[in-house]
């Protein structure tokens, strides 16, 4: 039993060490004892055994365009909220979470950070800058939302009207890291530093998260990096790698919202220069953007029906319409807007360039700017503070974005369209600020559309069918493959991949309809392709002569906002081997495990509020997880 | 005739007038300082580079150190100059102002209050809940499947219960159904337990005897046999372990608490007249 531990050990960290060195990662818990006779066999696994639930990008009314658009609630509410406590949102309505988040990045933006709370206090400060005192001015003799046009209007041009006022945003940033050091309870609760940079060129999305693994005293070394210093993540980069130096601490920035960037997300020149894309630029957007947020309030991002026509799931809360500025979006754009296309031609920028720009792991998360990082559909809270629950117009028909786009109603994207969604669920050794920010580092984590299912893959070339029954699966699976995230070394000679997968419902969640292989592959001619195979589904269902798996069923009441667990399984396991592999392909493969039917929020909002969603509005949708694929490279 | 000049204001205003000018004489006299001096003293001066350190991340220079500390002597100036004219009347961004000002007192009084270890002890006391451990329980679970079992799953669930019985050693962990539920758990609170398993499960594994297998207990995913090894009743930790958390909360009650009794103290110095729009009026 002990030999076998120590082995298991060894190998374990020989397994993940492929995948945990190229990112300079630690796994395993320093304080491991192996050598040593211990009675428990579950002392010293070194691997992830739990998956966490958090959110990576929530906003409060540190945010300007959050708290110049009526939150009032900080990063301490926001904490305590997704720490589980009750609290009362900006409109009056108290809220409260199913369930405590296991962890929380406020994500504030950098541009002006804390504008809206030092109006709030006339921080005096603030007052010895002329555009403060104009802000001020504004709000205070209650004309906020011409403060907020003004601020607005200078954020649009790039000319930061706190210029030479840094000591402010020094101010508003050390309160951030305070809070969120009083906040952090590791084993528990991890209050992680983090802000967003807005970049918005134009008014397309470009923005990213930036996440730190620090505490305050690494963190505070710096002011957040906005989009006034640059609006390319070049420089983003340069600032990273500068605070890396400076303080021995780590950063990484997770990107978010390509669907509306007119196609600059996943663009194939560079920013600024419009130069192709090379291998430094892509060695550096991996060294630094290891992750991408697929799926949030303003859209899912896995994949788009024009680019897989033959994945009949697509189309799930797509937002297609345009960006925040006054460009129109054209169809060609798509490919460089959603992530499963971006996969795919990464691999063929691996082989032209010798780098995968694009090889990054996925996770879902908010972008509430109401302080309250509500996923669910049967509490959703909206994107906004004019958007949270009520019987209003706005609730379902205010314009979100496309704003600046024409008259055309097919350019705008309207308050019914935000998500419930979504959440970034991470494998990680324990629940701590480090633990979380290493998995992420090393992409072993998935998405969720906002609820927890659990999900878990590995990939190898010895497993059997039924090593997916086995008990010791986990162990089992980082001995003989690797986790999601992680990269297949090269076959040995006619072997063939294959993935053992396993999802489970949330505890008191929606059943499973069935779990998915998404394969991107490079083929031999230098085509991309795609497939999507069903590899385990609820029920005694057989794939039609289309090669479709019916569809599962639908147990939702309309008018009572409600489901039934009496389709779908609790529980899916799927064993799969490639079965159109080619040694000389690269290829990538990810997860995507798919719940029943359940009401969308505006069917529960329809309920509540006796209103009527416009009948574009899904009355159910079908929420799901996507995980960070598993690589193959020749 | 004087009775009227007596209720005249301008003879007040001219008697009080002359009552400051008398006063002003005699302390004049008596002081080296004159109202008409602006003096910026050594600590002023510190304040000002420091407020500029932080700003640019070091010290003024000289030259720069003098434009800081004209530019504060001409802002004395305005300031009188506007106070003077009475410029601070009726202007709502001072009233707003000074209400802040007099609100971060009393914050900044409970930010800056350093509570006793026996207040923060006494805190603790009266609110044990917010710092209670909560009871943990560890323990080994089997999951079976009723999707693999079907109706078979009770008459299953009672052949391995027996045989886990019979022999205690069995491994355990090789005798149930695949999930990506944790075969064992560490002590665990029972909430963060039926966050995974579900609260039904939780309370039954919370009410289990420790050391033996019992079941089948269900979850919302199927059966399990359960094994608690060990249960840690709920606990109020010593002060020692939680001050940090005791006192972010004590602070928080503390903010809350003089804000009212500050409100509930000034009011009882005034009466409040409220002169509401007769009904029926249009507003």
């Amino acid at each position: 039993m002990l030999t076998s531990r120590l082995y298991l050990a060894a190998l374990i960290s020989t397994a993940l060490g492929g995948v945990a060195l190229a990112q300079d990662v630690e796994v395993s818990p320093a304080n491991n004892s192996f050598g040593k006779a211990e009675y428990s066999p579950y002392l010293d696994q070194g691997f992830p055994d739990r998956v966490y639930f958090g959110d990576t990008h929530l906003h409060t009314s540190y945010s300007t365009d959050a708290g110049m658009v009526g939150n009032r609630l900080g990063p301490e509410e926001a904490y305590r909220f997704a720490r589980g406590e009750e609290v009362i949102s900006s409109t009056g309505l108290r809220a409260r979470l199913q369930r405590p988040l296991d962890f929380l990045v406020v994500s504030d933006h950098a541009e002006n950070l804390g504008l809206a709370p030092m109006i709030e206090e006339s921080n005096p400060d603030l007052l010895r800058t002329e555009f403060g005192r104009l802000v001020h001015g504004l709000v205070k003799s209650g004309k906020g939302p011409e403060a907020y046009e003004a601020w607005i209007g200078r954020m649009n041009a790039l000319d930061d009207p706190m210029k030479g006022n840094e000591a402010v945003t020094r101010t508003m940033w050390e309160r951030e890291t305070e809070i969120a050091e009083k906040y952090n309870q590791p084993g528990k609760f991890s209050a992680i530093i983090g802000y967003e940079w807005t970049s918005m060129p134009d008014g397309n999305n470009l923005h990213r998260n930036v996440i730190f693994r620090d505490g305050k005293a690494k963190a505070d070394e710096v002011i957040p990096f906005s989009q006034y210093d640059s609006v390319d993540p070049e420089d983003l980069w340069t600032w990273m790698a500068d605070y890396e130096k400076k303080t021995g601490g780590r950063v990484l920035a997770i990107p978010h919202g390509g669907n509306l960037s007119l196609g600059l997300m996943f663009d194939d020149v560079t920013l600024t220069t419009k130069k192709p894309i090379d291998k430094e630029y892509a060695e550096r957007r991996m060294r630094w953007e290891p992750l991408y947020e697929v799926t949030q309030m303003k859209g899912d991002g896995e994949a788009h029906a024009a680019l897989s026509p033959n994945d009949e799931f697509t189309g799930f809360e797509t937002w297609d319409r345009g960006s925040f500025g006054a460009g129109v979006h054209t169809a060609d754009m798509l490919p460089r807007e959603y992530a499963r296309e971006a996969l795919k031609r990464g691999l063929k920028y691996e082989q032209d360039i010798g780098v995968n720009p694009f090889k990054f792991g996925m996770v879902g998360s908010t972008d509430a700017h109401t302080s309250l990082a509500t996923t669910t559909e049967d509490n959703f809270f909206g994107k906004v503070v004019p958007l949270e629950p009520s019987a209003g117009y706005d609730r379902f028909f205010e314009v979100v974005a496309g704003r600046l786009s024409g008259e055309d109603p097919r350019r705008k994207s309207f308050a019914w369209q935000t998500s419930a969604s979504g959440l970034a669920a991470v494998w990680a050794t324990d629940n701590t600020r480090e633990a979380l920010w290493d998995a992420m580092s090393r992409k072993e984590v998935y998405a969720t559309t906002g609820t927890r299912l659990m999900v878990r893959v590995f990939a190898g070339y010895d497993f059997e069918e039924n090593d997916v029954q086995r008990h010791d699966f986990a162990a089992y699976g980082y001995r003989n493959g690797v986790p999601m995230g992680g990269d297949l070394a090269a076959a040995p000679e006619g072997k063939v991949p294959s993935l053992m997968i396993r999802a489970l419902r949330d505890a008191d969640g929606a059943n499973l309809d069935r779990i998915q292989v998404v394969k991107g592959w490079l083929d031999a001619k230098g085509d991309l392709q795609e497939k999507v195979y069903d590899v385990a589904w609820s029920g005694d269902r057989k794939t039609g002569a289309d090669g479709k798996l019916p569809a599962v069923g639908n147990t939702v009441d309309a008018k009572d906002a409600s489901y039934t667990n009496t389709i779908g399984a609790p529980l899916l396991t799927g064993y799969w081997k490639d079965p159109d592999f080619d040694p000389k392909e690269r290829a990538f493969y990810y997860v995507r495990a798919i719940e029943i039917p359940t009401p969308r929020w505006t069917t529960y909002d329809a309920k509540f509020f006796k209103t009527t969603p416009p009948p574009e509005a899904p009355v159910s949708i079908q929420d799901r997880a996507y995980t960070s694929p598993i690589w193959y490279t020749p | 005739m004087l009775k009227r000049l007596l209720h005249e204001p301008l003879l007040h205003f001219t008697l009080a007038a002359v009552a400051i000018f008398v006063a002003y004489g005699l302390l004049a006299s008596s002081s080296e300082r004159r109202a008409d001096d602006i003096v910026v003293s050594a600590p002023k001066i510190e304040q000002l580079a420091a407020v500029f350190a932080k700003t640019w991340q070091r010290p003024p220079s000289p030259e720069e150190l003098k434009g800081l500390i004209d530019a504060y002597v001409k802002e004395e100036i305005d300031v009188r100059e506007a106070l003077a004219l009475g410029l601070d009347q009726g202007d709502t961004v001072i009233r707003r102002r000074l209400q802040q000002k007099i609100q971060f007192m009393t914050d900044a009084g409970a930010d800056a209050a350093t509570p006793t270890d026996a207040e923060l002890q006494a805190y603790l006391d009266t609110h044990p809940e917010k710092f209670e451990t909560a009871a943990e329980a560890g323990f080994e679970q089997i999951f079976l499947n009723p999707a693999q079992r079907g109706e078979a799953i009770d008459a299953d669930a009672t052949v391995i219960l027996a045989k886990l019985e019979a022999d205690p050693a069995l491994e355990a962990a090789t005798l149930g159904d695949a999930s990506l539920l944790p075969a064992e758990m560490p002590p665990t609170d029972i909430a963060s337990i039926g966050n995974i398993f579900g609260p039904e499960f939780a309370a039954a594994v919370s009410a289990a005897p420790a050391g033996r297998w019992i079941g089948p207990v269900a979850s919302s995913f199927g059966l399990h046999l359960v094994r608690v090894s060990e249960h840690r009743a709920g606990r109020l930790p010593a002060l020692g372990d939680v001050r940090d958390a005791v006192l972010r909360e004590w602070t928080n009650d503390r903010r809350q608490a003089i804000a009212d009794e500050r409100l509930d103290a000034l009011l009882k110095r005034y009466r409040i007249v409220i002169e509401a729009p007769e009904e029926g009026a249009s507003p």
